[in-house]
């Protein structure tokens, strides 16, 4: 592998000119001291954070909360013209969960038809993700198998060595950027090598959560009886929807059209979430599901269950954001551990 | 409100929200929590992963009844006597505190009378409770060393509501759970700023700070601040305004507020509105209410303007100005400073930041409350006296603001209305998770309105079998006072004979139905209960 070293010196000289082939994006502290994913315009007022996790991953840069897909027109018959709101955009600081979360994305945004609208973001994207040396309070994503290093799916991937930046690439768009910006790196010798692969496995012990996801899942492929904890989780959950809002791989949407007078409109395409009775609630006023005991069964199992049948791994990157969003305490790590707690049983 | 200011000597919650997550016994009667405090009921949901019990006090099986240790369903209107049972065994039991009742209040002996006097088993049955659970509720509680009780309208919506509101103070004190942290009674107050108003003396009686309108002292300390005369007599209270038809009341101003949907027996607040000279209404839609006015003043949303919010918990924040009021809106100090200098009173302020200074000046549990204080933190909890002041997170500690705890014994009254032959089920209103009070806002979101798109009839399915109704049927809902139709929601959460519905909406505005007898010292009106009967559509 080649690797290259930046010196942190050299950071901000290097995103400066990296802005210039588009959008920089990067997790940066706000005065109220909350870390988010934010377009910087100006290098010496906003502050890049590289310390905490931003509060939000990156989903909704690809696919947001509520974007117009067309406007229509309805002269003799409807008339739609597609919205086009991408621009080329570099991300840096994307964690490793948040990169396997747009991994993911991808697959889910191409099924039978690709969507044109995520992918037209998706193409113009450079995703340098950086690391996790120190895991933050709720992550667990080596166990979910989707950090604290990547081995592939970046552009970039930088690794903080205490006094420089370890960078390697792994996608051609990557390597583009290291040779036309040389200058800025020497490559890395084979003590630097040594040094990262010794971050990388420190990083590995020091998490804070133990979550035995690959146990859980084994136990829901054997189709336990888990009505016990449907009952429990659904009667703290309180309905706000926040965890698949905050959920990196939530990709559930609704599309809505809204009539700007009799002959125009926008439609418009908002996250939506299995977790609202209004979701599956059918025009007659039936619900298949049974809210009450049933309101975030289908989340749990489609992320540990569905997807590993589906795509052979579990759509849970162990951000751990959802574990500090809800306030009923009905979260991932909460829900592995009650499925892991239940005795084992044979198959039905 | 009234209830606790007789006993403790003042009506706000005692504690901080954040002391219910660390109680080691968590009682919650008359409230909904889940539903109507969901960050309350954080609380408790930390407070029960930590090993502490919850015992719920109510007659529906609510989501927080279903992960209680203990539930008592009783019989609506009968928490005086499921108290006063509940008291007197933890008298029994010896569990209550000596030391505290003799430092710490008084009238003790009148209480102890009274329980003494009263059987238990008697009391038991009038709650419809067995009395073996109402015994394990009464060791829980009180063999507890730190102990919390949340109420809500479900205990103040009642024609006895002060009592009810005196019997949980009663039960608090006699096992010596207030005065100290993480112990205490808490009314949990709805909507984001009803403790601010309350604060700020939208109550008929008080000036700010619940400083008595008939004292002179005060009066004369507001009317040299205000350079104008203020009347001795107190104001009137709600039902007295919005049920007056025509006979008081010749205008009205109303901010804020839909009582064509929220006010009891709505066909005498339709009259009263109707019959009224003049009504002005400023709110941020055009609601059932603003429809009737003269003038509507299109206010600002709580993102366009400046200013402070009192939460439940006595703590007061800053809102900060996010987005500019659309097209003609002002913010309501604005509307009210225009119209008080059209009326010939110069009311002046160039920022809310000096509104907050008067405020500061002339309420003392406000005293250190400033802007630049409140600018650069979580807010500040009264009382906080001045500026040095640190906010207080509990009330009550060493002694009570009255001096002594007072023991006030109350005995069962009926409600205003009792199921009979005609009418035989007791109906029950409250709210439901997405929808907030008149559901002005939250009906004009799409998303929230998705989820309760309609107003549904709880009713327990052996009622549903006999009366020949299936899951989702339109039915009547009839009460003394009128019908609406509504969908029925068959379900468990309710006993047999009961009946629950919310009143957000106005396409079924059950507030027609609902009695306006109420309670005799606050003048709640007795929401929760009333006589009515379920009539299929044919």
């Amino acid at each position: 592998m080649n690797g290259f070293i930046l010196k942190k010196d050299n950071l901000v000289p290097l995103l400066r000119k990296l802005r210039k082939g588009g959008r920089l994006v990067a997790p940066v502290q706000n005065r109220h001291g909350d870390t988010m994913f934010t377009a910087i315009e100006d290098f010496d007022r906003q502050h890049i954070d590289l310390k905490n996790q931003a509060q939000a991953s990156l989903k909704p840069f690809f696919f947001p909360q509520e974007e117009p897909l067309y406007t229509y027109q309805n002269k003799k018959g409807y008339d739609f013209k597609p919205v086009n709101s991408s621009e080329p955009t570099i991300f840096f600081g994307l964690r490793s969960c948040d990169l396997t979360a747009i991994l993911y994305m991808d697959v889910i945004f191409s099924q039978k038809s690709p969507d044109p609208f995520y992918f037209e973001r998706r193409r113009e994207a450079v995703l340098i993700s950086l690391g996790c040396s120190r895991p933050f309070a709720n992550c667990f994503c080596n166990n979910s198998r989707s950090g604290p290093f990547l081995e592939y799916g970046f552009d970039l991937q930088f690794t903080d060595l205490g006094h420089c930046f370890f960078v390697e690439a792994d996608r051609a768009r990557g390597e583009e950027l290291l040779e036309r910006w040389s200058c800025y790196f020497t490559p890395a010798t084979e003590e630097d090598c040594r040094n990262k692969y010794q971050v990388v496995l420190e990083a590995r012990s020091s998490f804070k959560q133990t979550v035995h996801v690959d146990q859980a899942i084994k136990k829901l492929t054997a189709d336990i009886d888990l009505e016990s904890i449907w009952k429990e989780l659904s009667s703290r959950c309180q309905d706000c929807g926040g965890c698949a809002y905050i959920c990196p791989t939530c990709t559930c949407f609704t599309i809505v059209d809204q009539p700007v007078d009799d002959t125009h409109g926008t439609r418009l395409r908002q996250w939506d979430s299995c977790t609202f009775a209004g979701f599956t609630r059918m025009a007659g006023g039936h619900n298949p599901v049974d809210y009450a005991d049933h309101a975030i069964r289908r989340r749990f199992l489609h992320k540990l269950k569905t997807d590993v049948e589906k795509h052979g791994r579990p759509s849970c990157v162990g951000c751990g954001r959802c574990v500090g969003i809800c306030f009923g305490g009905v979260d991932m790590i909460r829900f592995i551990k009650m499925v892991n707690e239940l005795p084992a049983e044979e198959g039905k | 409100m009234a209830g606790l200011a007789t006993t403790f000597g003042s009506g706000a919650m005692t504690n901080s929200i954040a002391e219910i997550g660390r109680a080691e016994v968590i009682l919650v009667i008359g409230s909904n929590t889940t539903e109507a405090h969901p960050q309350v009921a954080r609380r408790i949901f930390d407070a029960l992963d930590r090993g502490s019990k919850l015992i719920v006090i109510d007659p529906r099986r609510t989501a927080l009844a279903r992960q209680a240790h203990i539930h008592l369903q009783h019989r609506p209107g009968t928490d005086i006597p499921l108290l006063n049972c509940l008291m007197r065994l933890i008298l029994d039991d010896n569990l209550h505190d000596d030391v505290f009742i003799e430092m710490r209040t008084e009238n003790f002996n009148q209480l102890r009378d009274m329980l003494f006097r009263l059987d238990p088993r008697e009391k038991a049955a009038v709650a419809n409770v067995p009395l073996s659970r109402i015994k394990q509720a009464a060791e829980l509680y009180g063999r507890a060393s730190k102990a919390v009780i949340c109420y809500c309208l479900g205990i103040t919506q009642h024609i006895c509501g002060t009592d009810n509101v005196q019997s949980i103070a009663n039960l608090a004190m006699l096992t010596g759970n207030v005065e100290k942290a993480d112990t205490g009674v808490d009314p949990l107050r709805g909507q984001n700023n009803v403790q601010g108003a309350c604060d700020m003396g939208a109550l008929p009686g008080v000036f700010p700070g619940y400083q008595a309108v008939g004292d002179i002292i005060i009066r004369e300390k507001f009317a040299r601040a205000w350079q104008t005369e203020l009347p001795a007599r107190p104001g009137l209270t709600l039902l007295e305004m919005t049920h007056s038809q025509g006979k008081t009341i010749k205008g009205m101003f109303i901010m804020g507020e839909n009582p064509l949907l929220s006010d009891p027996t709505l066909a005498r607040v339709r009259d009263t509105l109707e019959k009224l000279e003049f009504l002005a209404v400023s709110d941020i839609f055009l609601t059932e209410t603003a429809e009737l006015a003269h003038v509507v003043f299109p206010a600002a949303s709580f993102a366009e303007k400046t200013g402070t919010f009192t939460n439940s918990e006595r703590r007061v924040q800053m809102v900060r100005q996010a987005i500019k009021p659309p097209g003609q809106c002002r913010t309501d100090s604005d509307i009210i400073s225009a119209l008080s200098r059209r009326l010939g009173y110069e009311m002046n302020y160039e920022s809310t930041a000096e509104i907050m200074e008067e405020i500061a000046l002339l309420t003392p549990v406000y005293g250190g409350m400033y802007h630049d204080r409140l600018e650069s933190s979580w807010g500040l909890q009264w009382p906080c006296f001045d500026r040095r002041h640190p906010g207080t997170e509990f009330l009550h500690k060493y002694n009570f603001a009255r001096g002594r705890g007072c023991f006030v014994p109350a005995a069962h009254q009926l409600p205003g209305e009792q199921p009979d032959r005609e009418y035989p089920f007791l109906l029950m209103t409250g709210r439901v998770y997405h929808h907030y009070h008149t559901a002005a806002m939250t009906r004009a979101c799409a998303r929230l309105n998705r989820e309760s798109p309609e107003a549904l009839l709880e009713i327990n399915p052996v009622d549903a079998g006999s009366l020949s109704l299936v899951a989702g049927e339109m039915v009547k809902l009839a009460t003394r006072r009128g019908s609406i139709k509504l969908k029925i929601l068959i379900s468990e959460q309710v006993a047999e004979g009961m009946l629950y519905t919310s009143f957000h909406f106005t396409e079924a505005p059950v507030n027609l139905l609902t009695n306006a007898s109420s309670d005799p010292k606050s003048k709640c009106p007795e929401y929760k209960i009333c006589a009515a009967q379920v009539e299929k559509i044919i």
